[in-house]
């Protein structure tokens, strides 16, 4: 069997997360709305209205083509894309065909075994969404909710060479989208939506041959699957003689299967042309400056610097770079604590990740700020709590809202700090233990941690353990 | 000079591209009359233009108000849009289903 | 002079003064109506009494609960001290390609013959809010695809006042029908390609183009949405500017509605034309008419009382002290009617997609196997053969393979008619025009069924008037005389962007120049006859 590869291109439909939709003020998002309770004359397609462009919109659309590395087009402009369906009310939908918002641009896929793939954007523009249809009993039911919400669509080149890449790129770009604010990007709720176009060719050959396109892929772990089963199909086709053909593909998630849905030859005329009832998008030099400087650090570039500054590993660095607030929380907390990044990496892992998964939040919906954080990690170092103090601290404040230090005082949960006190302490539970003392002082030497138990109880878990080995081993060791 | 014209098996095509269903003699009367609009349509073909002329969309370079504020404006009465449906069920517009689809 | 031969400016002043009622102004009206109008168009293809004949038939439906309402709230108004708008009490026809909310709104089509929009049309609200009364609904070519009304799928289609045996013009004929028939005193009309001025024109009355984005399309059912103006419709240029000043300004719900701010139309007719620059193009007095076979463009004269009207309106202004500029060169009007036939059925193929029998308005009762077979069968039934020409030309011109060779070139083409304009009106250039004086058709109003059938002879009707719509300038019509069968000629003054103020002070300095001239004391047949009952 020869040996191929396969070449993978991605489309994406990414919804915007503006209030309204792109040519009404309808809202965007209607999830939990009725059927049809979302709607106007523009989005329903009535006759006589006109659409009319959201500004946000544009901005989104921007921002977005300025952290893809696309260029910005200062006038782009709007197409009428002619074809009948019935969820497009007015018989076309509002796209941009020849002259978008974004030009050209790339997203680095950082893969786990080093490779970084640079993947090409082919196109990106700005267009609105289709309605819902749903079958029922042989009729197809129309729900308009949705129509006329923004979207960006953005089609990659064919250079992605695995299923694995293509999943990586869509979590990137999710990461990407949810980054910038431009978009929820949550593919269950059909934030993103994603087509992949298959094909394969010989390892080393530069030519592209025939496409499958699949459709109906919901997750990154479908879009995985399906382009696997795919390939598979592709490379056995052609292994046993046949030619791939290029159809339409749909993947069933239930059964992880493929079936072919229509023939691509028969490709529509869309008769695109200018939309007449638009004017030019026009993006200043001001506004398209203003954009760019609004682009935060991206993903990528903030976890090289993690690493770089801040001496994280890799793992780490990934681990807080993956969400926005996430990071953003984690550079506060370590700019309080005075540049201890270690710490307050280990902190936020461990710990602080139990408590956020426990209580199902993000770290921007913490009540536990990452001064709080940087103050809790401060007192354990100094030694004025010990670490089990400092990791109940962090529940305790998150559910009260105050401040680390008043709970500390007002609870008393401060490390015994005098000696004194604390070796009268250890000396009333050695008192109270005398057959213990005796197997320890005749060679038992495991019953210290016991011994350090019981001082903990004692003292209510506010001794420090390695003053008080010292202690008592001082004790102990007396006769 | 002869001036190109539609052939039936275009104008067939082109039925069905623009979803209507026509007899004969309205097929026949419509196709004459699309060729006798072309022969003013071809003036257009012969019309000398320089390099640097651009398409007008709009005649005029129309000062519009600019884009939107993106902010939500609820329609009254989306009752009244679904009101005026041919068939509707559970609130939704009804059709029968599209021929060939999964 | 009865109350319906009032102007609309005269009836708001009385109303406003208190001298008239609202009411009084729709009871004179509807009787006006109910006389000479007789029955309104219908889907129902049932034959004609003979003395329906003689009849205008101006409307599909007649409003006359929501006008009372209207006349009631006007002189609520003026009893309570406030301001009910400048045009209150007015009588007024809407033309049905207008949405009036919760009023059918059937663009003279089947495919919309029950259609009930869920909202008003901006330019209808402006006229409403001003406290205009609305009678009814105008009939219409269907989908405004036409100029003779002919093609409404509501029968019987409107008749010329001035001789019912006569088409009004079109597409606007049933607008400019009910005013020359002193039904009502205005009316909101389109103008795509000359849909305004050419019935205006064939009815003898003034109707204005503005410049696109003048006024909202906003609930204007699109024909070509790059082309299409509303504009008002009257019997005298003062009416006209007062209507227009009521309908023009900015509406946010369309974004190629103008900014460009609005000036005083009234204020600026007492101006006068002295010193006014009216230019004469040679490239108006012919029609340029292809052959069918070849594609030549071979000249046609137009009709000579039409040159003559238009040559005195040149020295009557030239009394004035206008200076008139002979031979301004337009030279590429002739590719005026070919570049509308891409540009406007590309657009109209396109807006006219949604008519698919699933949201609104007609859906076929026959059955059907699938929804391809549903939309075919609406389209089909619902939409009559010049809607269905329209969208199979705007098909086949934008369709890969053609549309660089047709819609690309069209547009380019508009770009060279525009610039002629912008030559001859250029403040620096060799003509230095303030506005240009031409025909508004080539010939007066024709028998009922002589042109329809034959789409070609019938769109270059709007020979004259096609291009400023492609250059988007503001263009009006005012009755210039009459001809030897005592029709209605019209004469075209067009201006530079957003000179609405120009053409209206030519036309009106002509317009009061020639009042004592004895074609008007003639009456249109229709009024005519009603005398003599």
């Amino acid at each position: 069997m020869k040996d191929y590869e396969v070449v993978i291109g991605l489309e994406t439909h990414i919804q915007l997360n503006t209030q309204t939709k792109i040519f009404c003020s309808c809202k965007a998002d209607s999830w939990e709305a009725e059927p049809n309770t979302n709607i106007c004359p523009v989005c329903s397609g009535m006759p006589g209205v006109l659409p009319v462009l959201n500004r946000e919109a544009v901005h989104k659309g921007a921002l977005l083509a300025a952290a893809m590395h696309a260029e910005i087009n200062p006038v782009s402009h709007f197409d009428r894309k002619n074809y009948f369906y019935p969820d497009l009310p007015k018989g076309y939908q509002i796209t941009q065909f020849d002259e978008p918002i974004g030009k050209g641009g790339y997203l680095d896929l950082h893969m786990p075994d080093g490779v970084i793939r640079r993947v090409r954007i082919h196109k990106l523009h700005l267009e609105e969404d289709a309605g819902k249809t749903k079958l029922d009993h042989g009729l197809r039911l129309v729900d308009f909710n949705r129509c006329g919400v923004p979207l960006v669509e953005m089609v990659t080149e064919p250079d992605l060479r695995s299923a694995e890449e293509a999943a990586q790129y869509l979590t990137q770009l999710r990461q990407l989208l949810r980054w910038i604010g431009v978009s929820e990007a949550d593919m269950e709720r059909g934030h993103l939506r994603c087509d992949a176009n298959v094909s394969i060719r010989e390892r080393g050959s530069q030519v592209l041959n025939t496409k499958t396109e699949i459709k109906n892929v919901n997750s990154i772990d479908a879009v995985r699957q399906a382009i696997i089963e795919e390939s598979k199909r592709q490379i056995e086709l052609v292994e046993s003689g046949g030619k791939v053909v290029s159809y339409t593909l749909d993947w069933d998630a239930d059964t992880g299967k493929l079936s072919m849905m229509r023939s691509k030859e028969t490709e529509a005329d869309y008769r695109y042309f200018r939309e007449p009832d638009l004017l030019p998008v026009i993006l200043t030099e001001e506004e398209i400056a203003h954009v760019k400087a609004e682009l935060p650090e991206l993903p990528l570039e903030r976890k090289a610097r993690f690493e770089a500054d801040y001496g994280l590993s890799a793992y780490d660095a990934e681990i807080l770079t993956s969400e926005r607030g996430l990071s953003d929380y984690f550079e506060e907390a370590v700019k309080s604590l005075g540049g201890e990044a270690k710490a307050v990496s280990n902190w936020m892992m461990n710990d602080l990740s139990r408590l956020m998964n426990d209580l199902g939040k993000t770290a921007s919906e913490l009540a536990l700020t990452p001064n709080s954080l940087a103050q809790i990690i401060r007192m354990v170092e100094d030694g004025k709590i010990n670490a089990a103090t400092g990791k109940s601290l962090l529940r305790k404040v998150e559910e009260s809202g105050r401040e680390p230090a008043q709970i500390v005082e007002a609870e008393g949960l401060a490390v015994i700090a005098d000696s004194g006190a604390l070796r009268e302490q250890i000396q009333a539970v050695l008192d109270s233990a005398t057959a213990e003392v005796e197997s320890f002082r005749a060679g038992k030497e495991s019953l210290l941690g016991w011994f350090v138990g019981q001082v903990m109880r004692a003292t209510g878990g506010k001794a420090d353990p390695k003053r008080t080995r010292e202690i008592l081993l001082e004790l102990l060791s007396q006769k | 000079m002869s001036i190109s014209k539609i052939s039936p098996e275009l104008f067939h095509k082109l039925v069905g591209l623009a979803a209507l269903e026509l007899t004969a003699a309205e097929g026949a009367y419509l196709l004459t009359e699309m060729n006798h609009q072309l022969s003013s349509v071809n003036a257009l073909l012969q019309v000398p233009l320089e390099d640097d002329i651009q398409p007008t969309l709009h005649g005029i370079e129309c000062q519009g108000a600019g884009p939107r504020v993106d902010a939500w404006q609820p329609f009254p009465t989306p009752s009244e849009i679904l009101a005026g449906a041919p068939e509707t069920e559970d609130g939704m517009f009804a059709v029968p289903d599209v021929k060939g689809a999964k | 002079m009865s109350l319906n031969q009032l102007s609309a400016l005269e009836v708001a002043a009385r109303v406003r003064a208190g001298e008239l009622s609202a009411r009084e102004a729709l009871e004179t009206s509807l009787a006006q109506i109910h006389a000479v109008d007789g029955q309104q168009g219908s889907l129902e293809q049932k034959p004609l009494d003979p003395s329906e004949e003689h009849k205008v038939h101006a409307f599909i439906r007649l409003t006359e609960d929501l006008a009372r309402q209207q006349a009631y709230e006007v002189d609520r108004k003026i009893s309570a001290g406030e301001d009910p708008g400048m045009l209150a009490g007015v009588p007024v026809s809407i033309k049905d390609i207008f949405t009036l909310q919760g009023i059918e709104t059937t663009a003279a089509s089947r495919i919309l013959y029950n259609f009930k929009p869920p909202y008003t049309a901006t330019p209808v609200q402006k006229m409403i809010d001003a406290g205009a009364l609305i009678l009814g609904k105008a009939n219409l070519d269907e989908f405004t695809f036409g100029s003779s009304s002919e093609s409404s799928a509501f029968k019987p289609s409107p008749n010329n006042p001035w001789d019912p045996s006569r088409v009004p013009g079109g597409s606007s004929g049933g607008s400019t029908a009910s005013v020359a028939a002193e039904e009502v005193a205005l009316s909101l009309g389109t103008d795509t390609g000359g849909s305004i001025r050419q019935p205006a024109a064939f009815c003898g009355v003034v109707g204005l183009k503005p410049t696109y984005g003048r006024v909202s399309r906003y609930g204007l059912m699109a024909f070509s949405s790059s082309l299409d103006c509303p504009g008002p419709i009257a019997r005298n240029v003062s009416d006209a500017a007062l209507m227009l000043q009521v309908i023009a300004g900015n509406d946010p719900k369309d974004s190629t509605s103008s900014v460009v701010p609005t000036s005083n139309y009234l204020e600026a007719l007492k101006d006068g034309v002295k010193g006014l620059r009216v230019g004469l193009s040679p490239d108006y007095t012919h029609l340029f008419y292809p052959d069918f076979e070849t594609g030549e463009l071979a000249m046609e004269s137009i009709q000579k009382e039409i040159s003559q009207a238009v040559q005195h309106a040149a020295s009557v202004l030239a009394d004035l002290g206008a200076e008139i500029v002979e031979n301004v060169p337009l030279p590429n009007a002739k590719y005026g009617i070919p570049t509308y036939f891409v540009v406007s059925r590309v657009e109209a193929a396109s807006n006219l997609h949604r008519f698919d029998g699933v949201k609104y308005g007609y859906r076929t009762p026959v059955e059907v196997e699938d929804l391809q077979d549903l939309i075919r069968r609406t389209r089909a039934e619902g939409f009559g053969s010049e809607a269905k020409l329209r969208i199979l030309m705007g098909m086949y011109l934008s369709s890969e393979g053609f549309a660089a060779n047709y819609y690309q070139r069209a547009l380019k083409v508009r770009a060279i008619i525009r610039r002629d304009f912008e030559r001859a009106f250029y403040p620096h250039g060799g003509h230095r025009l303030d506005v240009i004086l031409t025909p508004t058709t080539a010939t007066t109003s024709f028998k009922r069924n002589d042109v329809f059938g034959n789409t070609v002879r019938m769109q270059y009707s709007d020979q004259m008037t096609v291009s400023a719509n492609h250059a988007g300038l503001p263009a009006v019509s005012v009755p210039g005389g009459l001809d030897a069968d005592n029709l209605p000629i019209g004469i075209q003054f067009i201006g530079p962007d957003f000179r609405e103020d120009l053409i209206l002070r030519a036309g009106y300095a002509y317009e009061q120049a020639t009042l004592d001239e004895a074609w008007r004391s003639v009456r249109p047949a229709v009024l005519r006859q009603e005398v003599a009952k």
